[in-house]
């Protein structure tokens, strides 16, 4: 069953599936609003359709699709206008890109960005949902270029994919949900002075080419690979400006700690980029001689209860700025006793949500935390170590609050350098 | 076209994987049905009332339910087997 506005994922998902031949019922969309009689009407009606497809033969052609040979996932070189405004004229009518300018796409362009991998053009790096397309060493150069991202970013790119392919990273539903959920990119290592991605001073927002491109170029591979169009398999109802570009660096620098991908395992100087499921950034601000009235800020500012992260158990981002970071840093609090601190003292009374929220959260957190009445206090996640800390921007007394779309993990992969590029510059 | 270039199509291939044609059911009487409740609002009660019309009005004998726990995420294996195992067909939902 598929409510109306859903029939584009519906069929993009038999496809991506498997079964092209799944029958799909349809109901009015929206369905969740609808009255108890009015539900007792659609299902009337629902049910007749329902009856009818599971008793009818599969259509002819069903059998010819199941005889289709694998695609051999080169890319095909077309003509197209010389002239750059002509061009992306050309690209935007066939919807290849984010609905801004592109570099074109030539062989020569390509070739120059894959002499930055050892990997073969046609190696398929990840599947990338909800279309399932295969995000080919190729495929991800041909992105990169189209973003005006320079050759030596290519194994940045590679990591990527293969991140948000990560099943943790559940990039189904990051690409398909109502949510303005958009991948942000965080690069560690030595690699982000080499790219000079910008983790300082307005990391977030525009002015660093890396930045814009290495983020953009994600978005390229989310809509022309993933088939993530807005509005048809991209079913966010608003987005957020951040579907455009979202990338900084860590401040490794200026962390007191130990930064992100070393917690997670890295070698201080392996280079690494970790992708996160981010539903938007609230900037908290607060100019405080104390690390508590901090933390307490930073708690206050967590709880909101139509997060998902309260209804599933969550793993949102806090980005500290320096200045905050080592406030606490200088009361003696590691990485790990601010993040308990904040766990606990961001807990909500579920009665806080309302309505089909209260019920998604006591569904949604039942297993982990029993049956749930209005006083239960139900943390953000899971575990305090659910909450991922880093530390970005320069000088002043804001820190963010990322939360996180539901059921997604924050995924961290390695990029691999070639000999060309282990200087960052090749 | 006046003045060309060449570019590449930047839109990736979906690689084909087994293909399932579905079997339809000769009828519906004295079948079972599982549903995957989704968990969306209102879908609990859509899948009550659908089960209430398949069994009076097309001879369903029995519908077997299971509640995701939430949209975003599949029913576990186990339970997907032991659904399979349990019925003639399966229906679920997508959509708000």
């Amino acid at each position: 069953m598929v409510s109306q506005s859903f029939i584009g994922l519906g069929r993009a998902q038999q496809k991506a599936l498997g079964s092209p031949d799944l029958p799909m019922a349809l109901i009015p969309h929206p369905f969740g609003t609808r009255s108890r009689d009015e539900l007792k009407e659609i299902a009337a009606k629902c049910a007749d359709d329902i009856a009818r497809l599971l008793c009818e033969a599969a259509p002819a052609d069903a059998s010819t699709a199941a005889a289709v040979a694998p695609v051999a996932p080169r890319a095909t070189l077309i003509e197209a206008p010389a002239d750059l405004a002509e061009l992306n004229k050309f690209y935007i009518k066939k919807r290849w890109g984010d609905g801004l300018i592109i570099a074109p796409p030539t062989k020569e362009s390509v070739e120059r960005m894959l002499r930055h991998t050892h990997r073969a053009p046609d190696d398929v790096v990840a599947t990338i949902a909800p279309g399932m397309g295969a995000a080919t060493v190729e495929y991800i150069a041909i992105q990169g270029v189209m973003a005006g991202c320079y050759p030596e970013y290519l194994p940045v790119l590679i990591a990527v994919a293969e991140a948000v392919g990560t099943p943790a990273f559940h990039l189904q539903a990051i690409q398909s949900t109502t949510n303005p959920s958009a991948p942000w990119l965080i690069v560690n290592g030595p690699i982000a002075k080499w790219l000079e991605v910008n983790s300082g001073a307005g990391c977030l927002g525009p002015g660093t080419w890396a930045n814009a491109t290495l983020g953009r170029a994600l978005r390229l591979m989310l809509l022309n690979i993933g088939g993530a169009w807005p509005g048809e398999m991209d079913k966010a109802t608003q987005g957020q400006p951040a579907k455009y570009t979202f990338c900084c660096a860590e401040n490794e620098e200026a962390n007191p700690w130990e930064p992100l991908h070393v917690e997670r395992g890295f070698s201080r100087d392996a280079n690494t980029v970790t992708v996160v499921g981010a539903l938007g950034t609230w900037s908290m601000n607060m100019t405080a001689k104390k690390a508590e009235e901090v933390l307490a800020m930073i708690a206050d500012t967590m709880q909101y209860p139509a997060s998902s992260d309260y209804i599933y158990g969550g793993a949102p981002f806090i980005l500290l700025s320096p200045q905050h970071a080592n406030l606490f840093h200088r009361e003696g609090w590691s990485k790990a006793e601010v993040k308990r601190r904040l766990w606990e003292a961001s807990k909500i009374r579920a009665g806080r949500s309302k309505g089909s929220e209260f019920e998604r959260m006591a569904t949604g957190r039942r297993a982990e935390l029993g049956e749930i009445g209005p006083d239960t206090l139900v943390p953000i996640s899971e575990t305090a170590e659910d909450i991922s800390i880093i530390v970005a921007g320069g000088p002043g007394s804001h820190s963010v609050f990322v939360p996180v779309s539901a059921h997604t993990r924050s995924v961290t992969k390695e990029i691999v350098l070639t000999e060309g590029n282990a200087q960052g510059k090749g | 076209m006046s003045s060309s270039i060449l570019v590449y199509e930047p839109v990736a291939p979906c690689l084909t994987r087994p293909q399932k044609s579905r079997q339809a059911l000769d009828n519906l009487a004295g079948k079972t049905i599982g549903f995957i409740d989704n968990s969306k609002p209102n879908f609990n009660y859509l899948v009550e009332d659908l089960s209430r019309v398949l069994m009076e009005k097309h001879g369903v004998k029995q519908i077997i339910k299971q509640r995701k726990r939430s949209a975003s995420q599949g029913l576990s294996e186990t339970l997907m087997n032991e659904l399979v195992s349990q019925t003639d067909a399966i229906i679920t939902g997508s959509g708000d």
